[in-house]
């Protein structure tokens, strides 16, 4: 499959530059419909799984929380109106007249059977472990939601804006999840494409604009493309980079793309030689970055030399800026230092399934025998990889990754080393300073003492090297020219881009 | 004859057994567990209990055996189960991809005989001459280009540049006849090219073969004309090797088509299969291999019962 999908692409390079006859689309569009090309159909929709990007664009149609996303990353209010707090553990939230698909009226009972749903013990909701922070939620009326948190918990507002935690009816059958967002599902092919429907109730008035969408499952990134170019579809999500120049060049089509999601390494630090931080600091020095953005995303990216925290936060520190920065030199003083003088050999995990998983670990690989590091491939599918990872089998690890927001503490799956072992941290490997900087993070209300808090990670982060930073990649929606009001969300929240479904109209 | 049948059957079920447990234990003794993986979607780390939970529900804490024997006892009751990914009915999604594949296939079958038998007769009646030799270099090239390359190539062409047909995707048969056709006859044309380059070689080969024959020498001798000759004594002996090597093609499409599948976004019985492979989902997998090797088993009967069409000698002995 690999092996085709490269030829598949050298091929369509070479083609595109015969001089082919062009003839104008003509397409008899239906008005108000708007169709979307998916990367991918989703597993499940069901509403506090997470099923990966397309099921969570999916589910943003559907669904709302309490909160939402602004695009400046900071939580808005969406089902419920405002919120305050009574005191450091004590969240009110006040709902707004809003309904459900079902034309039932979103009460505090439907938040609180929710957060039941998804706090079970059997639960196999993303936000189960979170959950576990909340003592109780109550429900003075039917308006009002109490929230009581064990400890203090400044992330509230922001993990009630997750796609993982839509309110859901109480009243909705098993298995067939009642939401309150902008479109009702109609009717699904499975595994072929997904029917929506606006819903006339939606509490915002005038929205959606739209009268349907119609979400087409496109797995192969080439014809994704071919069938917006061929105007099949209006908009698709995943641009393949190859592709970002030519569509910004097209008068029929737009690109909007961010640099969102990002790569890194993980390390297995429960064994010698990577439970040592100078062999870890050795490898974030050895890599020339520039090169990774170049042969892996074809210049779509940018260089990532410090803790993935994006330069639009205000948690942003510029001095860390090339704190992983590229110095051969130095990789190899740090080796010697370690006792690794003569250089060592390690295993790479990565996955051959996935273009630029493989591009990154072939590229990791040479700059990594340069420094005297040699690293031997291993390259199986995704469903091995997730399970070589989550099993410590691997020695360095390739991952890309997105923060589940643009708060710090959204690197907490990626950073805490005392969570559950799992492919995306480094496994085996507690650095007893980042665990009590990201708590007292995500416990302190005070935005100046945050700051400094996450600033001194970063510092801990760049000495010890628990993951390091490779690469900012750009993740791309492309549409038709008549395609208004749909945006790419910046940062970590490209995947919130959804949200925007409301507003877009087409002509 | 009637005990040779039941002795066939019999062994055709075995075969279908063994592949049903082979695949089975392939597919859960290589890495991969399917709850981890469904709550892994998109890089994120999954809760261990959610996981457990999860592992639980879908009876994956059980030991092998019981897996396998409750798994010989659902399938022997004609029931598929359920997805792991989804709880959608494994029957029923096979139900609705099959026939699609079956279409693309029985399709690409159709076309690439009625180019390939033709063409064939023609370049061992031209043999060493113009057409025999345009024709023999052609089906070397159709051959020797993979099906992702004609597909990618129809669609960069006809779908992007030229605006003549979408850029694939499938419509069923009752929503719009027109343009289901369209979509099938696309990745089925790019399947039968390499088809029809196979069939015309056998064919060929076959005829020339027949050819030198004496009771074609002895009709030739009678001054039959050559059109008489080829449909009445050629052709039906030429036959039997190409339906063989078509039959194989065939049966080996009903698993492999995935990438035309995918080139083409053509939602058949092989991308399902991929897909479920991908996620572990491990009744998916099983029960869509068992399907395909049934019919594999099935198609080679049906081939036996052409044989004895085509040449009576078989039904004697």
């Amino acid at each position: 499959m690999t092996a085709a999908a490269l030829n598949r692409r050298a091929l369509l390079a070479a083609s595109a530059t015969l001089p082919f006859l062009r003839i104008p689309a003509v397409r008899a569009a239906t008005p108000g419909l708007l169709t979307f090309g998916l990367s991918s159909y989703p597993p499940t929709l069901q509403p506090w799984a997470n099923g990966g990007t397309a099921s969570s664009t999916i589910k943003l149609m559907i669904h709302r929380g309490l909160t939402s996303f602004s695009r400046d990353g900071n939580p808005q209010p969406e089902l419920a109106e405002s919120w305050s707090r009574d005191d450091e553990k004590t969240w009110v939230f006040k709902l707004r007249d809003a309904r459900f698909h079902n034309g039932e009226k979103v009460t505090a009972a439907d938040v609180q059977w929710t957060f039941d749903q998804i706090a079970d013990e059997k639960s196999t909701a993303y936000f189960r472990a979170e959950m576990q922070r909340i003592a109780k939620v109550e429900a003075p009326d039917a308006r009002t939601v109490r929230l009581v948190t064990k400890q203090p918990l400044v992330t509230v507002p922001n993990w009630l804006a997750n796609f993982h935690m839509p309110i859901v009816s109480r009243s909705s059958p098993k298995g067939s999840p009642i939401g309150a967002g902008p479109f009702v599902p109609k009717g699904q092919e499975r595994g072929v494409s997904i029917d929506l429907e606006r819903f006339d109730a939606y509490y915002k008035p005038g929205l959606p604009k739209l009268k349907a969408i119609r979400a087409i499952a496109y797995a192969d990134e080439n014809l994704r493309l071919a069938a917006l170019r061929s105007g099949d579809v209006d908009l698709i999500e995943y641009v393949p980079w190859q592709a970002m120049d030519a569509i910004a060049g097209d008068p029929a089509l737009k690109l909007d793309a961010v640099d969102g999601p990002f790569m890194y390494l993980v390390f297995n630090g429960s064994r010698p030689p990577f439970n040592d931080a100078r062999v870890r600091r050795a490898v974030a020095h050895a890599i020339k970055r520039e090169e990774l953005v170049k042969a892996a995303f074809f210049g779509r990216g940018s260089p990532l030399e410090h803790l993935p925290i994006s330069e639009s936060s205000s948690f942003y520190n510029a001095d860390f800026k090339n704190g992983w920065h590229y110095d051969p030199d130095l990789s190899k003083r740090l080796l010697a230092e370690a006792g690794h003088g003569g250089g060592l050999s390690c295993s790479l995990l990565s996955t051959a399934q996935y273009g630029m998983h493989k591009d990154s670990a072939e590229i990791v690989q040479q700059h990594l025998a340069a420094v005297g590091i040699n690293a031997t491939l291993n390259l199986p599918d995704w469903a091995t990889r997730v399970n070589l990872g989550n099993r410590g089998q691997y020695e360095i690890g390739i991952m890309g990754n997105t923060a589940e927001s643009n708060d710090p503490d959204g690197l907490a799956a990626v950073l805490d080393g005392s969570l559950a072992a799992s492919y995306v941290r480094s496994f085996g490997l507690k650095i007893d300073s980042i665990i009590e900087l990201m708590e007292a993070g995500r416990t302190s209300f005070d935005e100046a003492k945050r700051r400094t808090i996450y600033r001194n990670l970063e510092q801990v982060a760049i000495d010890q090297a628990p993951i390091v930073g490779l690469t900012w990649r750009s993740q791309g929606y492309a549409m038709r020219k008549d395609v208004a009001g749909f945006s790419n969300f910046p940062g970590a929240l490209t995947f919130y881009s959804g949200e925007t479904f409301e507003t877009t109209t087409t002509a | 004859m009637l005990s040779f049948a039941a002795r066939r059957l019999a062994v055709a079920a075995l075969l279908v057994w063994a592949v049903a447990s082979l695949v089975f234990l392939v597919i859960h003794l290589i890495p991969g567990d399917p709850a981890e993986l469904l709550l892994a979607q998109g890089g994120v780390a999954p809760d261990p209990d959610s996981v457990a939970a999860l592992r639980e529900k879908l009876g994956l804490d059980q030991p092998l055996w019981v897996q396998y024997r409750d798994h010989l006892a659902s399938l022997l009751h004609a029931d598929f189960g359920l997805s792991m990914v989804d709880e959608h009915p494994i029957g029923a999604e096979i139900a609705l991809r099959l026939p699609r594949t079956l279409e693309l296939v029985g399709l690409a079958g159709l076309l690439a005989t009625l180019i390939g038998l033709p063409l064939g007769i023609l370049a061992a009646l031209t043999i060493g001459r113009l057409p025999d030799r345009i024709l023999s270099a052609a089906a070397g090239l159709a051959l020797s280009v993979p099906v992702f390359v004609v597909g990618t190539l129809a669609v960069l062409v006809l779908a992007q540049q030229l605006h003549w047909v979408p850029a694939g995707g499938y419509v069923p048969l009752a929503k719009d006849p027109l343009r289901h056709f369209i979509l099938v006859l696309m990745p089925a044309a790019t399947i039968a090219l390499g088809l029809a380059a196979a069939v015309l070689r056998v064919t060929r080969s076959a005829v020339l073969e027949v050819l030198e024959r004496d009771h074609v020498r002895a009709a030739q001798a009678r001054g039959l004309p050559p059109v008489t000759i080829v449909r009445r004594h050629v052709l039906r002996n030429a036959l039997m090797p190409v339906v063989t090597v078509l039959a194989l093609h065939l049966g080996s499409l009903l698993g492999g088509t995935v990438l035309v599948e995918f080139v083409f976004n053509y939602p058949g019985l092989s991308g399902y299969l991929v897909r479920a492979v991908e996620a572990r989902d491990y009744p998916e997998v099983t029960a869509i291999v068992l399907v395909i090797s049934a019919l594999f088993v099935l198609l080679n009967l049906l081939i036996d019962l052409c044989y004895v069409l085509i040449d009576p000698r078989v039904r004697h002995g």
